[in-house]
């Protein structure tokens, strides 16, 4: 029933979980943080490309998974600034253009590997 | 008599079949729900329904009449959250009851002692499932943000 997602065209896990869990026709995607897949580090520059990379990242998961970002339901968005909250909304808004996903965004203390940003993803198939 | 057993069979069949038509082909219509008053420049739904799914965004103390944050600290805060949730929880023909997890982002961890005894005037029967914590910052420099999963 449950099954696990790994594309290699997002970045390893940096710890024990998976990229992503689909069981009953819903994905789980995990946080991802703006890692280049093919360097196993953060990207270069500010919020507006590590948010870039947090989607080309999520969007190879959900490729590899068989869904699409119009199946995505839920966001949950952890900053490591609030002031970064505009920026991220003007790339954000890029990627979900319609029929956008409820969507909880915050700043936390620190994000893995000192990111800027991390994006959490619930998707179900349509 | 056996026509009307047939129509009748047929009448209380026929949503259960197209159900399961629906559950082969993973036909789970993704269903935004949209609010009079939801601001068009949000990058996001108040909430969005999938199947029997209701995903509700992270709710702050905004009064809907004047698009800002209502006064008197964490108490007041909370109370406002909740009837966002609650009113956003409805538009999509949902109840509070059908709550199963929420999600309490608190700006001060010193706010969930006062949050809790709002929060369960909201949910005072069976609550829902809860994780609760304290971030560093919230939108608009909000006291308290909840999300919601609510399932039918």
């Amino acid at each position: 029933m449950k099954k696990i997602i790994s594309s290699k065209n997002a970045p390893a896990a940096i710890g024990p979980y998976s990229q992503a869990i689909e069981i009953n026709g819903i994905l789980f995607v995990s946080g991802q943080i703006p890692i280049d897949p093919e360097t196993g580090k953060l990207v270069d520059g500010g919020i507006s490309e590590q948010t870039t990379r947090v989607f080309e990242n999520i969007g190879a998961i959900l490729e590899q998974a068989g869904y699409t970002f119009s199946d995505v339901v839920k966001s949950t968005c952890m900053l490591a600034s609030i002031s970064d909250f505009k920026a991220m909304n003007e790339v954000y808004s890029s990627y979900y253009t319609e029929n956008q996903p409820s969507r909880a965004a915050f700043a936390v203390k620190d994000l893995p590997l000192g990111a800027l940003i991390e994006i959490d993803t619930i998707a179900i198939k349509q | 008599m056996k026509k009307k057993l047939v129509v009748i069979l047929l009448i209380t069949l026929l949503p259960g079949i197209a159900y399961c038509q629906a559950g082969k082909t993973g036909k789970l219509p993704k269903h935004v729900i949209t609010l009079e008053n939801t601001p068009a420049k949000r990058p996001y739904s108040p909430a969005v329904e999938a199947g029997n799914m209701l995903f509700v965004s992270g709710q702050i103390a905004v009064d809907q009449a004047t698009g800002k944050l209502v006064e008197g600290g964490i108490e007041a805060q909370t109370r406002q959250v909740l009837k966002n949730l609650k009113n956003v929880i409805e538009k999509a023909g949902y109840s509070m009851e059908n709550t199963v997890k929420c999600t309490v982002l608190l700006q001060d961890i010193s706010f969930y002692a006062p949050m809790n005894q709002i929060y369960m005037e909201f949910f005072p029967v069976d609550p829902p499932a809860r994780m609760a914590f304290a971030v560093k910052d919230l939108p608009m420099g909000a006291l308290i943000e909840i999300d919601a999963v609510v399932v039918k």
